[in-house]
C-alpha cells in the first residue's frame, strides 16, 4: 500500500464518518440552527468525497451550490424567522417515531440489499480528472440538453411562483380562470402578510 | 487531489519552459540520497508554508499601507513611532490582539462562537492555492482554478452567519445576515464576469488565463478586452471583501461592529486577518484575470532577444521568475491602493441600494457582457480566444 | 421598442454620470494625499490661541463689586458670588467668588457684561483634572494667570491659521520675520488714530451739513 492510497483510505473513512454522523445530527438534534450548520458540514463532506473520486469540478460545484447557496438560504430563513415557541406535545409521538424509524430501517435494508446483490465493476471507469469540466459542458449541451432545459424551466417556474406568492398585491385576477379573486386574499402593499381583514 | 495535481504539475514541468522549483528541489534531494516519493512529501508543505507566510506579510504591509494612506488622504501623519515610518505598527497591533483576553460572552454559544472566525478565515487562505506568481510558482495548478476560488468564497457567509448567531446579540445577528445577503447577491455577477474571461482563455486554470494574456505585453491584457467585466469584478470583489462603499455588515454607525461586535483578542484577529487576506487575494486575482498576472508590460522574450540572451538561460529564468513575482505584487498593491483611496472617497451605500446595485445593475450588465463576449468570440476568434 | 431603447440610454447615461462623479471624488482624495499633514504634535508643539480666544475665565477679586450681573447674564447662573451686607458701611462685602468650569460653556457673557471689567477670558484651555470637582475654581484659582505658550521653553509654539502669512497653511518652518496677513492690532490702532486726527475737521463739516438738511425738511 503506497502512501497515496493509504491517505486516500483515511480520507474516505473520515469523510464517510463525517457524513453519517453529521446527517444523524441534522435529523436528531433539537436545535434547528445546529441542524442547518451540520447540513452544511455534510455537504462539505460530500464535496470531499467527490474530490477523492477525482471529480474536482463537481466538488467545487457542490460547495458553491449546496453550501454557498442552498445552505446559506436555509440558515437565512431560520434566522429571519427567529421565533422561540414551545412545541406542543404531539399525541402518540413514540408510535410516530417508531413508525418512521421502521420506514428508515426498511429503506436502509433495501439499499444494503441493492449494494450486495449488484455486481460492481471494479475498478470503476477511469476518472477523467481535469477534462471533466469540458466533458460535463459537452454533455449538458448535447445528449443531456432536454433534462438540462427542463430543470431550468422548472427552476424558473418555481422562482416566478415564489414571486407571485410573495407579492399577491399585484394580481387581482385569478391567472387560471380570469375571474376576480376574493378581495380578502389580496394583500395591500402595506398590510402585514397573512392577515385577513375582511373576515370578522 | 494531491496526486492529480502532482501528476498535472509534472506534466506541466515537462511541457512548459520556465522556473520550476519543485523539479530542482527533488533533484537536489535525489542527490542527497532520498527517494523521489520522500522528496515529494518533503516538498509538499514548503510552498504552502511559503504562501502562508507571504499572505501574512502581505497583510502586515496592507495594514501599514491602509493606515499611512488613510492618514495622507486626511492630512495626518499616521503611525510613526513603531519602527521607521511606523512599519512595525501592524506587528504591534497583532501582538496586542495576541495577548488580549479572549472573552466569550456568557450567553453566547461558545462552540459556534469559536468556529465562526475559523470558517471565515480558512476558505480565504485555501483560495491562495490557485494564485500564480509565475509559470510554476503556485501551490497547485488545479484544473478548476478560478472556480475553486468562487466556490470557496461562498463558504465564508456561513462563518459570518455562525458568528452572528452565536454572539447572541442583535447587532451581530443583523451584521451576519447582511454579510450573507451581500455575499450571495454579489457572487453571481462576480462569477459571470469571471466566466467571460474564462470563455476567452478556454480554461479555468489561472496559469492558462495569464498565459493567454501574455502574447503582446500590456496590449494583450484582458482589461482591454473586458473593461466592463473588470469594473464589475472589482465592484463585486470590494463587496465580497466588505470594503468601504459596501461595508454594511460592520457599519459602525448602526450596527456597532456587526458580527464582530462580541469578539476580542485572537478571534477578532482572525476576522481582521481574514478581511485583509481577502482584500489582497481579490487584488491578486484582479491582476491575474485582467492585468496579465506575472506578465511584464513589455514581453520578456522581446527584452531577452534585445539583450541577446536565450530565454532558457538559467540567469534569465531566475530574473524572469523574480520579475514575475514583483509584477504580480505590484499590480495587486496598486489595486489595494485604489481600494484604500475608494474607502476615503465613497460614502457607504444603504442596504436597499446595495441589493439594487447587485441585482438590478450588475447582474444584467454582467449577463450582457457575457453574451457580448460570446458573440465577439464567434466573430473575431483570433482576438477573443477561438 | 423605442421606449425600451430610451430607458436603456438613460440607464447608461446615469451609469456614466455616476462613474464621472466617482472619478471626481477620487481625484479630490488623491489631491489631498500630496498635501502636507496639518498635525500638531500636541504636548511638544502647541498652537498660539488667537487674541479673542475664549478660554478659562480670569477674575480679579479686588475689582469686583459683587453686583451679580455675571450671574444674571449667565445662561445657567453659574458664578457663585458669596457676599454679606456690612451693616456699618452699608456696602456689600465680597467673601468668595467661584466658577465651575466643568459646567461653564465659555460663552463669555459674564465677561461682556461685567461693569468693572474684573472678568476676562484667557487663552488657557488645558483644564483636564483627575476629579471633576477640581474644575470648580475659587477666586484664588481664578486669579492665576495662565502660562503663555510662547514663553514656555518646553513647548514649540506654532502660529494658528489666523497668524500665518497669506497663502501659508502649514505653521511649521515659517520664519518669524513673516508677519500674518492683514495688520496687527497695534498697527490698526495707529492707523485709526492717524485717520481720526486727519478726518476730524472734515467730519465736523459733514455733520453740520447734515443738520442743515434736516432743518430744511
Amino acid at each position: 500500500m503506497t502512501i497515496a492510497s493509504s491517505t486516500q483510505q483515511i480520507c474516505f473513512l473520515v469523510l464517510s464518518a463525517g457524513i453519517v454522523i453529521g446527517s444523524l445530527g441534522v435529523v436528531l438534534l433539537e436545535n434547528i440552527v445546529y441542524s442547518a450548520f451540520l447540513l452544511g458540514g455534510v455537504f462539505m463532506a460530500v464535496a470531499g468525497l467527490y474530490l477523492l473520486l477525482n471529480a474536482s469540478f463537481v466538488a467545487a460545484a457542490q460547495v458553491l451550490v449546496y453550501v454557498g447557496a442552498v445552505n446559506v438560504l436555509i440558515l437565512f430563513a431560520i434566522m429571519l424567522v427567529n421565533k422561540k415557541e414551545d412545541l406542543k406535545p404531539i399525541k402518540g409521538l413514540q408510535l410516530r417515531r417508531l413508525l418512521s424509524g421502521g420506514v428508515c430501517a426498511g429503506l436502509l435494508a433495501l439499499l444494503i440489499r441493492v449494494d450486495i446483490t449488484t455486481t460492481w465493476k471494479l475498478p470503476g471507469p477511469q476518472a477523467i480528472g481535469e477534462q471533466a469540466t469540458e466533458r460535463i459542458g459537452e454533455h449538458l449541451f448535447t445528449d443531456y440538453l432536454l433534462p438540462f432545459e427542463l430543470a431550468s424551466v422548472l427552476l424558473l417556474m418555481a422562482m416566478i411562483g415564489a414571486i407571485v406568492l410573495a407579492r399577491r398585491d399585484i394580481l387581482t385576477n385569478d391567472i387560471g380562470t380570469g375571474e376576480s379573486v376574493k378581495p380578502g386574499l389580496i394583500e395591500k402593499a402595506n398590510t402585514p402578510l397573512l392577515i385577513d381583514k375582511s373576515s370578522p | 487531489m494531491t496526486m492529480v495535481t502532482y501528476q498535472a504539475k509534472n506534466l506541466l514541468a515537462q511541457v512548459s519552459a520556465g522556473l520550476d522549483l519543485e523539479v530542482s528541489f527533488s533533484q537536489a534531494m535525489k542527490g542527497l540520497g532520498f527517494s523521489p516519493q520522500l522528496a515529494h512529501i518533503l516538498w509538499l508543505p514548503l510552498p504552502m508554508l511559503l504562501v502562508l507566510v507571504a499572505a501574512l506579510i502581505g497583510v502586515l504591509v496592507t495594514v501599514w499601507l491602509e493606515r499611512k494612506i488613510s492618514a495622507a488622504a486626511q492630512q495626518r501623519i499616521g503611525p510613526e513611532y513603531a519602527g521607521a515610518l511606523g512599519i512595525l505598527q501592524p506587528m504591534a497591533d497583532g501582538l496586542k490582539l495576541l495577548v488580549k483576553e479572549d472573552v466569550i460572552p456568557a450567553k453566547a454559544d461558545s462552540l459556534l462562537f469559536t468556529l465562526g472566525p475559523v470558517l471565515v478565515l480558512v476558505p480565504v487562505i485555501l483560495s491562495w492555492l490557485i494564485v500564480p506568481f509565475g509559470q510554476n510558482l503556485l501551490i497547485s495548478n488545479v484544473g478548476i482554478g478560478i472556480f475553486l476560488w468562487i466556490s470557496l468564497s461562498s463558504i465564508q457567509p456561513i462563518g459570518l452567519l455562525m458568528s452572528g448567531y452565536a454572539s447572541n446579540n442583535k447587532y451581530s445577528l443583523l451584521g451576519g445576515l447582511r454579510a450573507a445577503a451581500q455575499s450571495i447577491s454579489y457572487e453571481i455577477p462576480l462569477a459571470l464576469a469571471v466566466l467571460a474571461v474564462v470563455m476567452m482563455s478556454n480554461s479555468l486554470s489561472t496559469v492558462d488565463i495569464v498565459d493567454q494574456q501574455n502574447n503582446a505585453g500590456f496590449l494583450s491584457w484582458n482589461i482591454w478586452r473586458q473593461p466592463v467585466g473588470f469594473l464589475i469584478f472589482w465592484i463585486c470583489a470590494l463587496a465580497e471583501c466588505e470594503r468601504l462603499p459596501f461595508d454594511l455588515p460592520e457599519a459602525e454607525e448602526e450596527l456597532v461592529a456587526g458580527y464582530q461586535t462580541e469578539y476580542a483578542g485572537m478571534k477578532f484577529a482572525l476576522f481582521y486577518l481574514g478581511s485583509y487576506i481577502n482584500l489582497i487575494l481579490s487584488a491578486l486575482l484582479v491582476s491575474v484575470l485582467y492585468l496579465g498576472g506575472w506578465g511584464f508590460p513589455i514581453p520578456v522574450e522581446l527584452l531577452a532577444n534585445w539583450l541577446n540572451q536565450s530565454i532558457d538561460a538559467p540567469i534569465i529564468q531566475i530574473i524572469t521568475g523574480s520579475l514575475g513575482i514583483v509584477m504580480t505584487v505590484i499590480k495587486a498593491y496598486l489595486l489595494v491602493f485604489l481600494a484604500i483611496l475608494l474607502r476615503w472617497t465613497t460614502p457607504r451605500v444603504r442596504i436597499d441600494q446595495l441589493l439594487d446595485l447587485g441585482w438590478k445593475f450588475l447582474l444584467p450588465i454582467s449577463l450582457v457582457n457575457l453574451l457580448f463576449t460570446a458573440a465577439l468570440k464567434l466573430v473575431f476568434p483570433t482576438f477573443f480566444g477561438g | 421598442m423605442l421606449r425600451f431603447l430610451k430607458k436603456v440610454t438613460s440607464y447608461a447615461s446615469d451609469a456614466v454620470k455616476a462613474a464621472n462623479y466617482l472619478t471626481q471624488g477620487l481625484a479630490v482624495t488623491f489631491d489631498h494625499m500630496r498635501r502636507r499633514p496639518i498635525t500638531i504634535q500636541y504636548p511638544y508643539e502647541k498652537l498660539i490661541p488667537s487674541e479673542r480666544y475664549r478660554g478659562r475665565i480670569h477674575y480679579e477679586f479686588d475689582k469686583c463689586i459683587a453686583c451679580e450681573v455675571c450671574v444674571r447674564v449667565c445662561p445657567i447662573n453659574l458664578p457663585v458670588v458669596d457676599w454679606v451686607m456690612n451693616k456699618e458701611t452699608k456696602k456689600k462685602e465680597l467673601r468668595n467668588y467661584s466658577i465651575d468650569f466643568g459646567v461653564c460653556i465659555f460663552c463669555g457673557n459674564c465677561v461682556e457684561y461685567c461693569p468693572t471689567n474684573c472678568l476676562s477670558m484667557t487663552e488657557e484651555y488645558e483644564l483636564a483634572t483627575f476629579d471633576r470637582h477640581n474644575l470648580n475654581y475659587d477666586n484664588v484659582a481664578l486669579g492665576r494667570l495662565p502660562t503663555n505658550v510662547t514663553t514656555d521653553p518646553s513647548v514649540k509654539a506654532l502660529r494658528e491659521l489666523a497668524y500665518l502669512p497669506q497663502g501659508t497653511m502649514d505653521p511649521h518652518d515659517v520664519p518669524t520675520t513673516q508677519t500674518r496677513a492683514g495688520k496687527l492690532p497695534t498697527e490698526m490702532l495707529e492707523l485709526m488714530n492717524q485717520s481720526s486726527s486727519k478726518n476730524k475737521s472734515n467730519e465736523s463739516v459733514a455733520d453740520s451739513a447734515q443738520i442743515e438738511e434736516k432743518k430744511k425738511q
